[in-house]
């Protein structure tokens, strides 16, 4: 039931700045293989993409299908204690105009309480272009999963997963910020499958004069380990 | 001297319980379906009415019921069997609430043990009789109860980076110990 408050809620905020400020919409599914390579250490291989179908300022205003961008990523992670884990990371985007390369590195610390988890990650990661100089992003996500029954989750049950992830970014001496909150209902198939649908709700350009983003995507995931 | 014939002491009586894993399940479960017995307990013991959530829990083997409740600010957990019967009750406590019996002796076995260590959740056990848990809970008495600790802590060694669960003995020896599965974070990293 909470979930789908928090998707009302997403919606009527973000109707409220349609109008007058950048809006786009569209879909974005993303898949995770994960799997160990040695004791503490492991390997993730991430694919995302988005599509979108609705731009309030661009060339598909009437529901015109735009592939917008697809992610391949690969993390090599070393978990320090059962708590903490590093990860870097290296990322391919395929992008209209020019396919960029990126280089991550990230924290994650794992919080438990006694009904939920929480997930904090530190993450920096630096954008490589042929044109352009080089962008750099210093970002810190917290993520919920919250059981719907019971205390703990089991497999078959469903969890609540909320984040949100402030992201510095600055290139040739220009700033911005850009958040992002999701709200996405998971299903825990087992602790090596899980599945989660929801909303990504991103804005950005807060320190750009006269401009303001909203991307709302409807988003589908799949986290696989081996 | 005395220091190392302590330790030495300690060493030896330390029982090394063989490592196997913590993998539990637990549903909610609506108060119709907990036996009357053990609703009855739970009301006698307790007196006041108390909001109380009601569990079924399963290692794979044995199964049973769980009431999760607070009473003096403590987390009370109380076991029963399928038939309602009481079977044990753990309370939550602190650090500084471990009696003085135990205290030295957990904390000595984690530093002869462990390069670095940190407790993640301590209860306190109390095994027995219906009736001399129940005194436990309205009198505060304790008489023929079995008392153990049963602690989560995270233990590193040269070897080992592990999560454990470990039951101590009244007086602070460890019975036996089991990992903690922690289940994956895939989900919460990328």
């Amino acid at each position: 039931m909470r979930i789908y408050i928090y998707i009302i809620g997403l919606l009527l905020f973000s109707s409220s700045y349609a109008q007058e400020n950048q809006t786009t919409f569209g879909l974005f599914p993303e898949a995770s293989l994960s799997y160990k390579l040695l004791k503490n250490y492991s390997i993730t291989h991430k694919f995302e993409s988005q599509h979108g179908f609705y731009d309030s300022e661009n060339l598909n205003k009437e529901l015109e299908y735009e592939h917008t961008l697809t992610d391949l990523q690969t993390f090599i992670g070393r978990r320090i204690t059962p708590f903490i884990k590093v990860d870097i990371g290296y990322q391919y985007r395929i992008e209209e105009g020019e396919n960029t390369h990126r280089t991550i590195q990230q924290v994650s610390i794992l919080q438990r309480e006694s009904h939920f988890r929480i997930g904090h990650r530190v993450r920096i990661d630096q954008t490589f272009f042929n044109k352009a100089s080089l962008l750099f992003r210093a970002r810190y996500r917290i993520k919920g999963q919250i059981p719907l029954q019971g205390e703990s989750l089991d497999n078959g049950e469903n969890y609540l997963s909320i984040s949100n992830e402030l992201i510095y970014m600055i290139q040739s001496g220009e700033d911005d910020l850009e958040n992002r909150l999701t709200a996405a209902l998971g299903f825990y198939i087992d602790d090596k499958n899980k599945f989660e649908i929801g909303l990504d709700y991103r804005t950005d350009d807060f320190l750009v004069k006269d401009r303001f983003r909203h991307r709302i995507w409807l988003k589908f995931g799949y986290y696989k380990t081996l | 001297m005395s220091y190392y014939l302590r330790l030495l002491f300690i060493i030896f009586s330390v029982t090394y319980g063989v490592a196997q894993e913590k993998n539990e399940i637990e549903k909610r479960v609506k108060k119709d379906e907990i036996p009357n017995q053990a609703k009855e307990w739970l009301e006698d013991a307790f007196e006041q009415e108390r909001r109380t959530k009601w569990y079924y829990q399963t290692d794979g083997e044995k199964q049973g019921y769980e009431a999760k409740l607070k009473q003096n600010k403590h987390l009370h957990s109380v076991e029963f069997d399928m038939e309602g019967k009481v079977e044990n009750i753990e309370i939550k406590i602190k650090e500084d609430e471990i009696k003085e019996e135990a205290y030295q002796t957990i904390f000595d076995y984690f530093k002869s043990n462990y390069i670095r260590y940190s407790l993640k959740k301590i209860q306190i056990q109390y095994t027995g009789e219906s009736d001399d848990l129940k005194d436990l809970i309205d009198e505060g008495e304790i008489e023929n109860l079995v008392i153990n600790y049963e602690i989560e802590y995270y233990g590193k060694t040269d070897k080992d980076n592990t999560l454990w669960e470990g039951l101590f003995d009244a007086d602070g020896r460890l019975i036996e110990k089991r990992y903690v599965n922690l289940k994956l974070t895939d989900n919460l990293d990328y």
